[in-house]
């Protein structure tokens, strides 16, 4: 493939594929195999039983083979035809011997690789419990899929194949010389050269093979991002005519693709028969060696040469087993290597120990010249101050970016200050236990996430104990019974994934009787931007009222009415708070708000 | 618990298939598909042929190296034996021919002849083995690359109601995973089948030739071994398939758990998470080590039957040795075939499989190639304009998605070139379908709509679209640079172009402060942009056609009202000269618009400007006064009279 069309590719691709920043394969390391083989110490009887399993399998393989041509040679030379009775019967014990062999070996084995997978996803799916937003804000979440996903699966094929086949190999590789270097030692070291030509052709055609499959995914991948987005935007596609143009482009990746396929097929298709082409020398040779021994007067037998024919493979064919296995555990090295580094990750913080469990709460919350940045020396937040009593309701108001959503995720505690304070009924929320704080909380975001499941459930998961006859009394409080009734199913409706069979206006109601079952004593909302028609608008308008009614609310507030209705407004502007004061306040200092207020009110006329 | 759930969700999405399939037909037998894959590999035969031709080739080459090396320790054993003195003949193992090496001839000469025609043979067997892979590889990959563009193609070109109701996980597994089905029939079974037979044959035409009796020994464990193989496939296939549902669920907590993250931790979920987590880690265990107590029961049964052949060989073929029945040669081949034969007979058993999953992956590729495109130009050819007024007349418009559920029930409009029209509305009120109805992405049950006096459908499609510049609730934009993005619909477009385009949409200052301006590739590296610069690109995409009329689907809708100011500066210039239908809630659209109607329930129930609607009583009042500022606030505004009065 040239580079030519490579770049002909890039320039007119609907997507452009970004560069592989973790390595497919890693160097083996011995540090992170130890930790990775850390894992199999809970079951060290087994593993080492397994061990032992594996070592007698990898003798039977030559040793069966060994016998045949030794009953063979016996036949020849005595001609008592019981000796095929005597060989029939051995070897079919040994072959029942060997067929439980292989069946424990298997079982442990891959029981083996599944308990350290087991292990390794729920260690990552608890730690990923324990770190903080801010390693979710800057992570995406296919990463952190693929993760549990194909490394572990790499991880298992390492562990389950890779170590253990590559014993099987190396053992009947080694019995295999054994009982050669024990026959003749001469015939012997007509093998060595060959096995030597043997692992170079092997490491030199492995290494470019699983280079050339790497080039392959490669393309692949470009291929079904490309077409992931044409289906996606199929509906622009059509609605801009771009069918022609899409369908060249998609058309040459295709045909870059079955390049790179070609290119590797071409190389395994010198590789796989150079292998066999050596076996069939290596036995042309012996022939010859053989005989010339043989008729020079001594040496070596014709049964000599006959068990070295029957032999041969057993040493030759572990080469290329041993070089895919090695592949296989590169490959499931650099899995290793992302899997700790995920497992590695230290949460941003972590509660003090002995932190205070606070019961109920009043709801008092108070801001103390808090700064806050995600980044360093970008600030967020500056020099927050302000003071909510119980009860309250504080709107936040201000453009994209100014701050709101941040100083809303502090009060839960997503963040930590970075400097400053922030005081919940005259406790410091450092000294706070996490898990305390938010069963006092309600939080309700903008995009109204629901889990795949009934109605009735996603209300639920704010209290996995509330009965069904509490959820409803929470849809009842909020007047809204009616409105989840009338859904599809009533409260059993099915909700799709990311809220989907919903349409946003019930998605919002389900997610406010959500924060209500709770019941918190501060409530945190982060108001859904797109409008719903009339009718529900005005519902979920009564609705909110109900949920803030008697709880300390901050609310990034994009309805009017909400903003009215508040305590307390607080109008941010890129990290500070510019302005404070009620509604009617606000419009009197004819200031930032009453801009904001003027432009969005009365749009149409100015 | 978890199981229910998924096989609840097992059953939609069936329903969500054969619903498809219902208003697409195309329910395939196994025997039509069957013939139609053969039909299409006929297509092929040339490099089927050839495929086939050098199989037979290297089979050759590869049964003389191992008769070679039969006779060549035959002549050894000959030599050493009592009879050396007797001539020796080496007999072809195909071909019935003979040959004897003069008896002036030194033993290592006739040993060396010998080995060189083994050695020969068996470079040649190599030389034919690449080509048969390189061959076979070069159809594989002509077929597949045919059948992705093709599928490929007809997907871009089928109607919206296709895409409304298939998934696009679905969709891409046709375009990826079922067009491997369809080539893996040609060659994974018909090619394979041939050869595998071919190879057989020629296998056990050898054997019989040096002794049917120990042949036909030798092949008795192969049924034993079909059978095993058959219960393996059965037993452990299955399972298989349910280990993948099994670990799709460890999949999905994980992904529902990262997405609803702020929720989690919000409820202090962290302990329910965990636990429901590990119950389903702990299901796909439980059947993971069920799967592997029948692997590895399986798989050990069908290597001792495997080796059973060798056990003949050695018992039969021993006895047979000693009584002087067979000589070491027989030997020789017959323990280098058998070990070819074990491999060739599972190959054959897989056929089977290969044949169940190429027909169902088949039968989905051949599904999209064989859905119809129903909105298409006219036969012929459409009228074409280089550029349309804009005139747009719905007349006694009746549209449903779903038989008998009528989504627009009549309705009859007309919006007069380089008007603008919004459009107010409840959710499924009809709105988007309305929009979707101009530039053909659905054609209406009943009625007609013109534009400029023509009826749509007598227009050239790509012509009609072209004239359409459309703008979405939340836009997709492609993951390219921001060049590429505005110049969708026009490759070719200018720098010139593209930059104006992005001026009249308000784009161009912030594509500017981009990292690498208009280079900038979105979404790389997390570069996010907010909502408010997705929907200025969106019209800047849509406005560089220059198109006649312009659709807005709600672009506001995912948008702060603080940041709104920003879309309507860009709206109002993309609409300058042009047709607009706009659909919109907020006030601030609305009152944009010459004209605003009211959509309920699929028929126009109100119509007018603001202020006409505004002075009756009506829904259009309702949802206004919502947003209005009351007398109140505006007084301290010091605006004396809002909204309801102007």
């Amino acid at each position: 493939m040239s580079q030519a069309s490579q770049g002909k590719i890039n320039n007119l691709s609907l997507t452009h594929v970004e560069k592989r920043k973790d390595a497919k394969q890693k160097p083996l390391d011995m540090k992170l195999m130890k930790r990775l083989f850390g894992y199999t110490s809970p079951y060290r009887k087994k593993c080492n039983l397994l061990i032992v399993m594996t070592l007698l399998r990898s003798f039977m393989k030559p040793g069966m083979v060994f016998w045949m041509a030794y009953v063979l040679n016996k036949l020849s030379m005595t001609g008592d035809s019981s000796w095929a009775w005597t060989g029939g019967i051995v070897f079919f014990a040994l072959m029942v011997f060997r067929g439980v062999l292989f069946h424990f070996r298997k079982r442990w084995a891959d029981e083996l690789g599944e308990a350290v997978v087991y292990d390794l996803r729920k260690q990552i799916f608890a730690h990923l419990q324990d770190l903080t937003m801010s390693y979710f804000d800057k992570t995406k979440v296919g990463w952190i899929i693929s993760r549990v996903n194909s490394d572990t699966e790499n991880l298992r094929r390492g562990i389950q194949e890779s170590f253990f086949v590559t014993i099987v190999m190396g053992g009947q590789m080694l019995f295999a010389a054994i009982a050669m270097l024990f026959i003749s030692p001469k015939m012997f070291l007509l093998l060595l050269p060959l096995a030597l030509v043997l692992i170079g052709i092997t490491y030199f055609f492995r290494t470019r093979l699983s280079s050339l499959w790497r080039s392959v995914q490669d393309s692949f991948s470009r291929v079904t991002a490309t077409l992931a987005e044409s289906i996606a935007g199929i509906r622009i596609t059509q609605g801009f005519v771009r069918q022609d143009v899409n369908a060249e482009i998609f058309s040459d990746l295709v045909s870059d693709h079955a390049t790179y396929h070609l290119q590797a097929e071409r190389m395994a298709g010198i590789y796989f028969p150079m292998l066999n082409l050596n076996s069939q020398l290596f036995r042309a040779l012996l022939v010859m060696v053989g005989g010339y021994m043989i008729f020079e007067g001594g040496g070596t037998n014709i049964s000599e040469v006959l068990l070295f024919i029957f032999l041969s493979d057993q040493f030759f064919a572990p080469i290329d087993a041993i070089g895919r296995q090695y592949n296989t555990a590169l490959t499931a090295m650099a899995g290793a290597e992302r899997v700790f580094n995920l497992l590695d990750r230290e949460p941003d913080f972590v509660d003090a120990d002995g932190a205070l469990k606070i019961g109920d709460i009043k709801g008092d919350v108070e801001f103390r010249n808090l700064d806050f940045s995600y980044i360093e020396d970008k600030p967020v937040l500056k020099k927050i101050s302000f003071k909510v009593s119980a009860g309250q309701t504080v709107a936040l108001v201000g453009h994209t970016g100014s701050g709101k959503t941040t100083t809303i995720s502090l009060v839960s505690k997503f963040y930590l200050p970075t400097a400053g304070e922030l005081f919940i009924d005259g406790h410091e929320i450092r000294a706070i236990d996490s898990a305390s704080l938010h069963e006092q909380m309600g939080i309700v975001l903008q995009n109204n996430f629901l889990f795949k499941g009934s109605v009735m459930e996603n209300i639920r998961s704010a209290r996995p104990e509330a009965s069904d006859e509490e959820v409803m009394k929470s849809a009842k409080d909020l007047d809204v019974l009616d409105l989840i009734q009338g859904m599809s199913d009533g409260f059993e409706t099915q909700v799709g994934e990311g809220g989907g069979n919903l349409s946003l206006g019930q998605r919002q109601i389900v997610c406010f009787a959500r924060a209500m079952l709770a019941d918190p004593k501060i409530m945190v909302l982060d108001e859904a931007t797109s409008s719903v028609d009339s009718m529900t608008e005005r519902r979920i308008q009564v609705a909110l009222e109900k949920l803030l009614e008697g709880r300390t609310s901050f609310v990034v507030a994009h309805r009017l009415s909400t903003i009215k209705d508040a305590d307390l407004v607080l109008v941010f502007s890129e990290g500070e708070i510019v302005e404070r004061g009620t509604h009617e306040e606000l419009l009197v200092q004819r200031g930032t708000y009453a801009g904001l207020y003027r432009q969005f009110a009365v749009a149409g006329e100015v | 618990m978890a199981a229910q759930e998924d096989k609840k969700d097992n059953k939609k999405n069936n329903h969500k298939e054969t619903n498809w399939r219902n208003v697409k037909g195309g329910d395939f037998s196994t025997w039509a598909l069957i013939w139609r894959m053969i039909k299409l590999a006929a297509g092929y035969w040339r490099g089927c042929l050839r495929v086939v031709f050098i199989q037979l080739v290297l089979l050759f080459f590869l049964v003389t190296t191992f008769g070679g090396l039969g006779s060549g320790v035959k002549y050894i054993q000959h030599m050493t034996g009592e009879d050396k003195d007797k001539s020796f003949v080496v007999e072809s193992i195909i071909g019935g021919w003979e040959w004897s090496p003069d008896d002036t001839w030194v033993p290592m000469m006739v040993l060396g002849v010998i080995c060189s025609v083994v050695i020969l043979a068996a470079v040649l067997h190599a030389m034919a083995r690449y080509l048969e892979v390189v061959w076979q590889a070069g159809l594989v990959q002509k077929i597949v690359v045919r059948l992705r563009s093709d599928v490929y193609n007809r997907l871009q070109r089928l109607s919206f109601r296709f895409f409304d109701s298939s998934d696009s996980g679905s969709l891409l597994n046709r375009v990826t995973t079922d067009v491997q089905s369809v080539r893996l029939f040609v060659d994974g079974v018909i090619v394979e089948l041939i050869k595998l037979v071919l190879a057989l044959g020629v296998f056990i035409y050898v054997m019989v030739g040096i002794h049917p009796k120990l042949t036909l020994v030798c092949m008795a464990t192969v049924p034993l071994l079909a059978i095993s193989s058959i219960v393996f496939s059965r037993l452990v296939k299955p399972a298989y398939k349910e280990s993948r549902v099994l670990h799709d669920v460890i999949v999905n907590r994980l992904t529902e758990n990262l997405l609803g993250k702020r929720v989690v931790k919000a409820f202090a979920q962290e302990e329910a998470e965990k636990k429901k987590f590990d119950e389903a880690n702990e299901t796909f265990r439980k059947q993971r080590q069920w799967i592997f107590w029948r692997t590895s029961t399986m798989i050990p049964l069908m290597e001792f039957f495997a080796l059973g052949n060798m056990l003949m060989l050695l018992t039969y073929g021993g006895y047979l040795y000693a009584e002087g029945d067979i000589e070491v040669d027989g030997i020789i081949v017959f323990f280098l075939l058998l070990r070819q034969i074990t491999e060739y007979i599972f190959g054959l058993f897989q056929i089977t499989d290969t044949i169940q999953r190429s027909l169902t992956g088949s039968a989905r590729v051949f599904e999209v190639l064989d859905t119809e495109i129903d909105i298409e130009s006219p036969a012929g050819g459409g009228v074409v304009e280089e550029r349309l007024k804009g005139d747009i007349a719905f007349k006694d418009v009746k549209f449903s998605y779903l038989e008998g559920e009528g989504v627009l029930k009549g309705v009859n409009l007309h919006v007069e070139a380089e008007t603008c029209v919004a459009i107010l509305g409840a959710t499924g009120s009809g709105k988007t379908t309305l929009l979707s109805l101009v530039p053909r992405f659905y054609d209406p049950d009943a009625g007609e709509v013109f534009v400029d006096g023509v009826r749509l459908q007598e227009y050239d499609l790509d012509c009609l679209r072209r004239n359409v510049g459309l703008v979405f609730q939340e836009s997709f934009l492609f993951s390219t640079t921001v060049w590429g993005n505005i110049a969708f619909g026009n490759p070719k477009a200018s720098r010139e172009k593209i930059t104006k385009a992005a001026k009249i949409a308000c784009a161009h200052d912030f594509i500017m402060d981009l990292p690498k301006g208009y280079d900038t590739i979105i979404g790389e590296n997390g570069m996010t942009l907010s909502g408010g610069q997705r929907q200025r690109l969106a019209i800047a995409r849509a406005v560089l056609l220059e198109p006649a009329i312009l659709l807005l689907d709600d672009p506001t809708a995912a948008i702060d009202p603080e940041t709104e100011q920003e879309i309507l500066e860009a709206m109002d210039q993309a609409m300058l000269g042009r047709t607009t239908l706009v659909i919109a809630h907020r006030l601030s659209t609305l009152r944009r618009a010459d004209r605003v109607i009211v959509l309920e329930d699929g028929k126009i129930v109100e119509e007018g400007t603001h202020e006409e609607l505004m002075a009756s009583s009506g829904h259009y009042r309702k949802a206004a006064e919502l947003q209005i500022a009351d007398a109140r606030s505006l007084a301290l505004l010091g605006i004396e009279d809002g909204g309801s009065g102007q």
